[in-house]
Parts: structure tokens; C-alpha cells; sequence
């Protein structure tokens, strides 16, 4: 019991200490989930709502595809996208293996199905009566469809916190595409894991309250927002 | 402004949309009339260019409107309202504004006017989430004039308002396309609301147009018994004319001799449809101008909007529309005898 306590007092301190390397991985761990989080958002979001409001052959396939995609262990997107990025991969040549970029490449591919399985399923409640009354005010497609996902905003920003909840969270693929390499590609997960590993755990629960906390610092803001325009209805 | 072709969509394998011809002029209001599932509703989808048509033609001011080149200009040429009035979580005036929006045009004066004009410039910086249904299908139209559309589409605009409301809408909607002069085509199961817009009615029943011409034309002379049902002629009588004087025919219905001012021939077996309103019923033998002239027994007496109708039986079934006023004076119910008489011109004829 006692060792719990004394790793959490001396997280603490090694927080309040400024160390130089926790706030690097951190910022990185930061930057790594928001890019993906963003490129997902910014195709998912419109994505789902095309899928949603769009009739065409194989749509129901496309969407079980997405919501398998929602269920993708990380570990296999990792290791997908490492095969990709490996020197003799097809994508070999962008020499992405091992680096920041990569590890975005593989969270946005976990983080993409879950954001537009979550989009298609929060247009789907949108009445087809309002998504034509849109059409009739001249509106085309694209243009109905964001008119119809600004309706369900507080849905559409509910996909994306779990999009970006999971990317946090996530330490299997950015460990395969990364390779938790110091001061190049450790984020907070990995490096939670290998100091677990190492024994040192004040290093691992300092990083897990560091990860915790940005977390909680994302989804509050992005809470805030959802909630922002939420229209007065309770 | 419109004209419609040939027009067919399968909706489903037990209902066709087929329309032969469907016009409507620029400064009409065409209302579109039928019970449901006549096919109103896929007629003004199929308009507004949200339903593909299977076959024919429709043209919107002069251009093909089944051409997707034209789509867009289109349906930015008219303007469309459902009986709900799908706002979005927006202002009023964001709300008007949107179809300015969605075409990259800078909103303004538009907007002011068409508030204003649906008398909803209070109400602007409401949320529209917020407004009584009435304020809401106010604000659906006045979002629908604000571009200034040369066609409009009015699906049952006014579905689920209360009557007082819906009568106080009317108006300023009447007000407002008499000086828009667009061409409208209103869909209603309400004819009061129809007659009160419209300047020529469509009549549809199975997903064909039965009639169309003026209200007067189509309340006075369906063309037939589906029409004479829809428009309220609740005594259709099946009969042959068996002697014809002039344009007076004789008609034998039930075993009884009826005579009606008809253009049809001896020998057309025809149905015979009088509207409850030009039957009279008093207690006087005297035929007095009345060409048709029956001693009947009351079957029932029942309250119909603010008069009463009273079902007679004169050999054949006839409704007679009375006010409230003669049911007491002539202290009429069910059991009693009396005479039911209408006029020779007050008849129509339908050839069956």
C-alpha cells in the first residue's frame, strides 16, 4: 500500500519539478491525438453524413464495415500501417516509419470508423422531412448535409470525443508505428508502460496523471462547446 | 410555369403516379385537392424535384425540369412548405435568412420584408425552437418568400394549426401572394383553406388528376363519382335518361322521375348528384318552382358544422342541409314526414 502512495507523492513532485522530458512526451502524446483526432473529425464527420443521406449500392456493407471499424484492435491498425510504412512497404518511400507522423497516420485510421460509424448513426436521427425541406431552400448536397450536422452537433461532438478518448488512450499501434523511441517517439502510454515495466512506478503514475489530466482538459473544452449551442430543449 | 406530361412514378407495386397533364400559370394559385393517398403529396415531391420521375415531362419556367443540369436552378427558383416547418436550431431571422445564405447572397432587406410580411419582425431574435406552432409555420413561410421563388409548393402548409390560427395565417398568405404573383400549387384536404387561396383546383384520386378547372366548376359539376364524393356531393344516385325535352332530362332513379338541365343524351345511364345545400325541406306539398318535388320521411338529423344535415328517405336516399334555425321552426326528426325538393339546375349529371 505504502509504495502506491509514495509513487503518487513523488509523481506529484516530479510534476511540479518541471521535468523536461514528462512535458515532452506529453506535448507530443497531445499533438499526436489532436492531429489524428482533427483529420478524422474532418473526414468522418462528412463522411457519415454522406453515408447517412445518400442512397447507393452496398451502403448497409459500408456501414458494417464502419461499425466493425469501431472494434479495430490498435495493435492491428498499428501493425497495418507499419507493414505500409516499412521500407519495402508501398508507402516505404514517404519514410514515416518511426516517426510522429506515422503514429498520426495509424490513430487516425483506428480513430476514422468510430467517428463516422458515430456521424451516420446521429444523421440517421435527423428527420428525411428536414434534411429535404434543406434541399428545397436551395441548398445542395453538401451544403444539406452540414446544415443537417449542425442540428446534431452535440451528437457529431459526442463522436468525436470518443474518437479522440480512444486515441488517448491508445498504446498499441503508436507502439508499433512509434517504436517509443526517447525523445523522438515516446508518448505518454508507451512510456506509462515501459516504466511500469522498469519498476519505476512514481514515473508511470506521474505520466498516467499527466495523461489523465490533458484528457480531461480536451474533453472539457470540447464538452463545452458541444454544449454551447445545444438547442434549448431541456 | 408548369407544365406537366405524361408523368408516371411507380411508388409502390399497388400505387402509380400518372399524371397526363398537370399546367399551372405564373400567378395562379392551384390548389390541389383529394383524400388520402391520391398521390398530392408524390406530385408535389415530384415538382419540387426531390422524387425522380419514371417517365414524362415536366417543365418549370420554360426548361426541363427532369434534366439534372437544371436541378439547381431550379429548385432555387421556387421555394417549398411542409406541414411541418423544419426550422433549424437558429434565430428567426437566421432561420429566413438560411435560403439567402445557402445561395452566397447577402441577407438584409429580404429578410426585414419577409418578417414583416408574415408579421413576425418582433420575433427575429427568438430562438425558433421556441416559437408556438403558429409563430414557427409563420416563419416556414416567410423563409419561403424571402428569395422571391416563381413557383411555391405548399404541402398542407397549415396541417395542425387550430382553426382560429390557421384562418389568421390564410389571410396574410393570401395577402402575400396576391402581390407576389407566383405561380402556386397549394396540396390540401382542406377546402376551406383551398377555396379561400386558390384560383383553380386540381382534383386527384388514385394517383390520377380527376379534374381539374375552377372550384366553382368542380363543386358544381364533378366530372365524376369519386370527385362529386371527394368535394362534398353526398346524394350520387344511379339513374338512365329516359326522355329528354330541350336540355331537360328525365332521369328514372329507384323507381322515382327526376329531372335535370343536362347536356347528356336519352338512354346515358348516368349518376345523378345533388349537394346537400341545394335541397329544401319544408312541410309544404306546394312544388312552388321546384322541378323536383318528393313527399320524404326523416331517417336522421345530424349537427354538420353549424347547420344540421337531415337524411331523407324519398324512394332514393337524399341529404338536405338545413340551419339550425328551420330544424326548430319545422321541429324536425327522425320518423317524420315532410317533402324535399331541388331545382332541375341544381343537379348534376355524371355519365357513368
Amino acid at each position: 500500500m505504502d509504495f502506491i502512495v509514495s509513487g503518487f507523492q513523488k509523481a506529484i513532485a516530479l510534476i511540479l519539478s518541471g521535468n523536461s522530458e514528462i512535458f515532452a512526451i506529453a506535448r507530443l502524446s497531445l499533438t499526436i491525438s489532436l492531429l489524428a483526432t482533427s483529420a478524422a473529425a474532418l473526414a468522418g464527420v462528412p463522411l457519415g453524413g454522406w453515408i447517412a443521406v445518400k442512397k447507393f449500392p452496398l451502403k448497409k456493407l459500408l456501414i458494417t464495415l464502419a461499425n466493425t471499424g469501431m472494434g479495430l484492435p490498435p495493435v492491428v491498425a498499428g501493425l497495418v500501417v507499419m507493414l505500409f510504412l516499412s521500407r519495402n512497404g508501398p508507402l516505404g518511400f514517404l519514410n514515416l516509419l518511426y516517426t510522429p507522423c506515422g503514429m498520426a497516420l495509424a490513430q487516425f485510421i483506428i480513430a476514422l470508423p468510430i467517428i463516422t460509424a458515430l456521424s451516420i448513426s446521429a444523421m440517421q436521427s435527423v428527420d428525411a422531412g428536414f434534411y429535404r425541406q434543406v434541399l428545397t431552400l436551395g441548398a445542395g448536397d453538401w451544403q444539406a448535409i452540414k446544415v443537417c450536422l449542425k442540428e446534431i452537433r452535440p451528437a457529431i461532438f459526442a463522436a468525436v470525443i470518443a474518437g479522440f478518448g480512444r486515441l488517448t488512450a491508445e498504446v498499441g499501434a503508436v507502439m508499433i508505428v512509434g517504436g517509443n523511441m526517447r525523445y523522438q517517439t515516446r508518448v505518454l502510454t508507451t512510456a506509462t508502460v515501459l516504466e511500469t515495466q522498469k519498476g519505476s512506478f512514481d514515473m508511470a503514475i506521474a505520466l498516467g496523471l499527466i495523461l489523465f489530466l490533458l484528457s480531461f482538459t480536451v474533453n472539457l473544452a470540447l464538452t463545452y462547446i458541444q454544449q454551447r449551442k445545444a438547442a434549448p430543449r431541456w | 410555369m408548369v407544365k406537366v406530361r405524361g408523368l408516371r412514378l411507380s411508388v409502390n407495386p399497388e400505387f402509380t403516379l400518372s399524371v397526363e397533364s398537370f399546367n399551372v400559370a405564373a400567378g395562379e394559385v392551384c390548389a390541389v385537392i383529394g383524400p388520402n393517398g391520391a398521390g398530392k403529396t408524390t406530385l408535389l415531391n415530384t415538382l419540387a424535384l426531390l422524387t425522380e420521375a419514371d417517365s414524362g415531362s415536366i417543365e418549370i419556367m420554360g426548361r426541363d425540369a427532369l434534366n439534372s443540369a437544371h436541378k439547381m436552378f431550379l429548385r432555387r427558383a421556387m421555394s417549398v412548405v411542409f406541414s411541418q416547418p423544419y426550422l433549424v436550431n437558429d434565430t428567426v431571422y437566421g432561420n429566413v435568412a438560411l435560403p439567402l445564405k445557402l445561395r452566397g447572397v447577402k441577407d438584409g432587406p429580404a429578410v426585414e420584408a419577409a418578417l414583416e410580411l408574415f408579421k413576425i419582425g418582433h420575433l427575429k431574435d427568438r430562438n425558433a425552437r421556441t416559437l408556438s406552432q403558429g409563430e414557427s409555420h409563420r416563419a416556414a413561410l416567410a423563409r419561403a418568400f424571402v428569395t422571391g421563388p416563381r413557383l411555391l409548393l405548399l404541402d398542407e402548409p397549415f396541417g395542425s394549426l387550430d382553426a382560429r390560427v390557421k384562418e389568421t395565417i390564410v389571410r396574410d398568405l393570401r395577402r402575400a401572394l396576391k402581390s407576389a404573383g407566383v405561380a402556386v400549387a397549394l396540396v390540401t384536404q382542406d377546402q376551406g383553406e383551398a377555396l379561400a387561396l386558390c384560383d383553380s383546383m386540381a382534383v386527384m384520386a388514385g394517383g390520377k388528376i380527376a379534374q381539374r378547372g375552377s372550384a366553382q366548376e368542380i363543386f358544381a359539376r364533378p366530372a365524376s363519382k369519386e370527385v362529386a364524393d371527394f368535394v362534398g356531393v353526398e346524394t350520387i344516385l344511379p339513374g338512365s335518361v329516359v326522355k329528354k325535352e330541350a336540355n331537360l332530362c328525365y332521369i328514372e332513379a329507384d323507381g322515382k322521375t327526376l329531372e335535370v338541365i343536362s347536356d347528356c343524351a336519352e338512354g346515358d345511364r348516368v349518376f345523378v348528384c345533388v349537394r346537400p345545400e341545394d335541397v329544401t325541406v319544408s312541410g309544404n306539398p306546394d312544388a312552388g318552382s321546384m322541378r323536383n318535388h318528393f313527399g320524404a320521411r326523416i331517417i336522421s338529423v345530424e349537427p354538420w358544422r353549424l347547420e344540421f344535415k337531415v337524411g331523407l328517405d324519398c324512394g332514393f336516399s337524399l341529404m338536405a342541409a338545413v340551419t339550425k334555425q328551420s330544424v326548430e321552426g319545422l321541429g324536425l326528426k327522425p320518423g317524420m314526414d315532410v317533402f324535399a325538393s331541388f331545382k332541375a339546375t341544381a343537379a348534376h349529371l355524371i355519365k357513368r
